[in-house]
């Protein structure tokens, strides 16, 4: 799905929003077992902020336990040779 | 949507195998430079950690994205005058600057060869209040767009988010096996 197509129709059908929030809906952790397509735009919105509000904290305990590791891992250890050679 | 336009969407595997070597080496190039770890340095080594973290998936995503694109903007502008990632800054520069104008430049005069009066001229409530303005300030790049481009970009970058957390998430543990 291209965002180019809402510049080349005139006028954004509700059709296109509705499968454009269904595809959404199928994302979220939440809404995902419904099998019908009940949940309003507004609940599926709504879903969308507080699942990108729990990713961005997920990212941030991750940092924080990435930080820790990383202080204290030993360069000759069997991992840091995994890490690296993840890289080549 | 042919497999040429968005190939990582297709294939969310690649996506984070792109994504896990730009973090390695990220992490990589953070962790050598050995100091003497002070409590203060953790705090932040991890904001550094979640700043390469983001910048690893925007770049992969590349220009092709509105919130890709300003991701790297932001950071590029943050590293410009806090003094990080000076090694970077040469390659960013030139590659994000060249497609950030161009795609820019293309999206306005799409949007002059196309008006529509219905979604520009009337002042749409929706958009400055309520779940709609919410999801605008979480989503990088998207206080202006218009709700169709709004939840396109929000599905994208969910979708890249979600990857980036397991990819992390893979390399805590990782990191923790004895």
């Amino acid at each position: 799905m291209s965002s180019r197509r809402s510049g080349g129709t005139p006028r954004i059908t509700d059709e296109q929003i509705i499968e454009l929030i269904s595809k959404l809906q199928q994302l979220l952790p939440e809404l995902r077992n419904r099998r019908s397509n009940k949940a309003s735009a507004s609940k599926v919105l709504q879903e969308t902020c507080n699942y990108v509000r729990s990713l961005h904290k997920e990212v941030d305990d991750l940092s924080d336990r990435l930080s820790q590791l990383l202080s204290t891992i030993d360069d000759n250890s069997p991992q840091a040779s995994i890490i690296r050679s993840l890289i080549d | 949507m042919s497999p040429s336009q968005q190939p990582t969407e297709k294939n969310p595997t690649n996506l984070k195998n792109q994504f896990a070597r730009r973090f390695v080496r990220a992490l990589n190039s953070l962790h050598n430079p050995k100091k003497s770890a002070h409590d203060n340095q953790m705090h932040r080594r991890s904001r550094r950690i979640k700043i390469a973290a983001y910048n690893a998936m925007a770049s992969v995503v590349g220009s092709r994205r509105t919130w890709s694109r300003a991701v790297l903007w932001k950071i590029r502008n943050r590293s410009r005058t806090q003094g990080l990632f000076r090694n970077n800054r040469k390659r960013v520069d030139h590659q994000i600057v060249t497609n950030y104008h161009h795609r820019h430049h293309v999206k306005l005069s799409i949007k002059r060869r196309n008006p529509n009066p219905k979604r520009e001229v009337y002042f749409d409530p929706s958009r400055y209040s309520g779940q709609e303005a919410k999801l605008r300030k979480l989503v990088p790049g998207a206080e202006n767009m218009d709700s169709w481009c709004l939840v396109d970009e929000a599905t994208d970058y969910i979708n890249c988010l979600a990857a980036q957390v397991e990819v992390m998430k893979t390399l805590v543990d990782l990191y923790t096996a004895t």
